[in-house]
């Protein structure tokens, strides 16, 4: 099934060169849309409930559950732009960027006690 | 540019939309049928009748559960709502009991506090579960396994939305008997018209579980879970008994209390620990039905003085989003008409699953090298969908069916009747398995029908409550019930007639201009 999938989009996009051939270029792509983007959509939810609590003196149950709130609309978004956009290199450079932020801003941000 | 997003947007609809699609099918055919889950049990319970009062209810199961299990650790007790007329009672045995089943430990009771006589049956509550916890599989796995399904379903709507080029033209649009383009026509119709829906239903069904699949929001700020529902909920650790015995006040005077704080919404659950024990406590929550928002708040009292103790925090505007999101999802708050929108909502939703299913076959049926010899993973997803598409309603319909003739005095029976739905899945699958596909489809739809259309006729035949003695009584629930089981029966059969015919003519090559729409 995967390999009918692979094959209409080679057929389909012949300019696409930047990501390889066509096998490793849909691999490469749903490794960035699962994986990589759960890793990067946890990042940015722990940081965003951290900040809002810690930098905004939101409730931090508050920060908690709005943080959890969007991580689903920005892992969706995060798989639509993994198939949508044309540079493989650039995904995984945004998707690198993403999470470095969210994970830097964190670790910077004091924890009071919290399991992460 | 434009072309090439379109395009890669297509391919993840098409493949986010077939991987997961059966189990989204099953979990929306659920889903929809549990709008109506109390509504169902009434229906799969037909010896109980009329209704019974909250509040006296709840002092019924009390005087039950002080005569049945007065050493628990605490009683769970949900008196009934304005669809329901039964208590359902739960409790966690004390330290020294025995580990029981939750058969043991449970009871459905009539407003006196009396077990009801009934045939046992899981009744709506199991489509309801199922919808979420799937069945023969452990609840962990279960629940991720549906919300990495309602995410694909999330994907699959928004790169839907991308793909479709011309979504307020095609809104009108439903072309029958033209093959391919009528399914890409059933698809977009079902998908466009109730889009909002669509789109609302999945993303709160991800909020649903969303502390499970994505806990690091609460993690970045609380050192474990039970510190988060502390601070929202209230402090429920439990207490450990003092030994010294006092008498359990009246809960009546509690839940009038309690609704009084909420301008007069009834108590929808009580939570009873360390009972008659000086020690007690008794947790008030309100009734799921009575605001959207479903995280009802909870007052805990005292359960000898009956004082107030301690209640939920109040909701901020993320909590409360989180409530209504939630109580969105569920819709325990609808009042008929509106629980009807939802329910046909549900419907179109489960046909669009059903028909994204049948277009990704119709799609590659033209292009295979030999169409009489199709490979591997196109027969696959032929064989999948008719045992998904005819096969789940048929088994439906067959759990209803087991209601009505599996004798009362089987054991288990109510785990039998669950059985038998699913014996009837796997006979569907069996027979898609060994039939070739353009026989099995009109030959499970036919079936599918049959069973549906049996359903009111056993009912008929096996309880006093048939389709003329409930219309000359006014039962709208049972002539409701009746009435959609042949609405269903008449849909099953219209598509195996359609299926024959088609089986008849052979699959039609589609016009070459319209190919080429396909592929956008």
């Amino acid at each position: 099934m995967a390999r009918s999938g692979v094959e209409t989009s080679a057929k389909s996009r012949p300019s696409d060169k930047t990501g390889g051939s066509g096998r490793w270029n849909v691999a490469s792509r749903i490794l960035a849309a699962v994986p990589a983007n759960y890793l990067v959509t946890s990042l940015l939810t722990a940081c965003v409930a951290r900040l809002l609590a810690q930098c905004l003196a939101v409730n931090p149950a508050e920060a908690s559950v709005a943080a959890t709130l969007l991580s689903f609309a920005v892992f969706a978004t995060i798989v639509l732009f993994a198939f949508g956009l044309r540079s493989i290199f650039q995904l995984w450079l945004w998707l690198f960027v993403a999470g470095a932020l969210g994970g830097g801003l964190f670790w910077l941000s004091p924890g009071m006690g919290a399991r992460l | 540019m434009k072309e090439g997003l379109r395009q890669s947007m297509a391919l993840l609809h098409t493949w986010a939309g077939l991987l997961l699609g059966w189990l989204l099918f099953a979990m929306f055919a659920t889903g929809t049928a549990a709008y109506f889950q109390d509504e169902i049990t009434r229906w799969m319970q037909p010896e109980v009748t009329g209704k019974a009062d909250p509040v006296a209810s709840a002092e019924g199961a009390v005087r039950y559960l002080q005569r049945t299990a007065p050493d628990a650790a605490s009683w769970f007790i949900t008196p009934p709502n304005s669809r329901s007329a039964t208590t359902q009672v739960y409790w966690q045995p004390g330290e020294n009991a025995k580990p029981a089943k939750r058969r043991e430990t449970s009871a459905v009771l009539d407003q006196s506090g009396h077990e009801i006589s009934t045939r046992e049956t899981r009744g709506g509550f199991f489509l309801y579960r199922f919808h979420f916890d799937l069945h023969y599989m452990p609840v962990y796995w279960a629940r991720y396994l549906v919300g990495v399904a309602a995410m694909f379903m999330l994907v699959a709507i928004l790169s839907g939305i991308i793909t479709h080029k011309k979504i307020f033209a095609d809104f009108f649009m439903l072309r029958f008997n033209k093959g391919q383009r009528s399914w890409l026509d059933a698809h977009n119709v079902t998908a466009v018209i109730a889009l909002p829906f669509h789109l609302m239903i999945t993303f709160t069904g991800l909020v649903t579980l969303a502390t499970m699949y994505m806990p690091w929001g609460i993690a970045a700020n609380y050192a474990d879970r039970s510190a988060f529902s502390n601070a929202v909920f209230g402090n429920s650790e439990d207490v450990a008994r003092s030994g010294k015995a006092a008498p359990l006040c009246a809960v009546g005077p509690i839940m009038r209390s309690a609704s009084a704080q909420w301008g007069g919404k009834a108590v929808g659950y009580l939570r009873v620990t360390n009972p008659g024990d000086a020690t007690a406590r008794i947790g008030a929550t309100r009734a799921p039905e009575a605001a959207i928002g479903s995280r009802g708040e909870e007052v805990t009292f005292d359960g000898v003085t009956g004082k107030p103790l301690d209640q939920s925090m109040p909701k901020g505007a993320a909590l409360a989003t989180e409530s209504v999101m939630i109580g969105l999802h569920a819709g325990r708050f609808a009042e008929y008409g509106l629980r009807w929108l939802y329910f046909l909502s549900g419907v179109g939703g489960t046909i669009m699953v059903g028909s994204g299913l049948v277009l990704w076959t119709v799609k590659r049926r033209s292009k295979l090298p030999d169409p009489s010899r199709p490979h591997f993973g196109f027969r696959l997803v032929e064989k999948l969908n008719i045992a998904t598409i005819a096969g789940f309603p048929a088994a439906i319909a067959t759990y209803f069916l087991a209601n009505r003739l599996l004798p009362a005095w089987l054991a288990d029976r109510a785990d039998q009747e669950v059985n038998s739905l699913f014996l009837a899945w796997l006979g569907v699958l069996i027979w898609a398995i060994i039939r070739p596909a353009a026989r099995a489809w009109p030959e499970m739809m036919g079936l599918a029908a049959g069973l549906f259309a049996a359903v009111p006729l056993v009912n008929a035949i096996t309880t006093s409550r048939g389709l003329p003695a409930s219309l000359l009584a006014g039962d709208w629930l049972f002539v409701s019930f009746d009435a959609a089981m042949l609405v269903l029966a008449a849909g099953f059969a219209l598509g195996a007639r359609r299926a024959a015919r088609k089986r008849v003519e052979g699959p039609r090559p589609a016009p070459r201009k319209t190919q080429e729409v396909m592929a956008a």
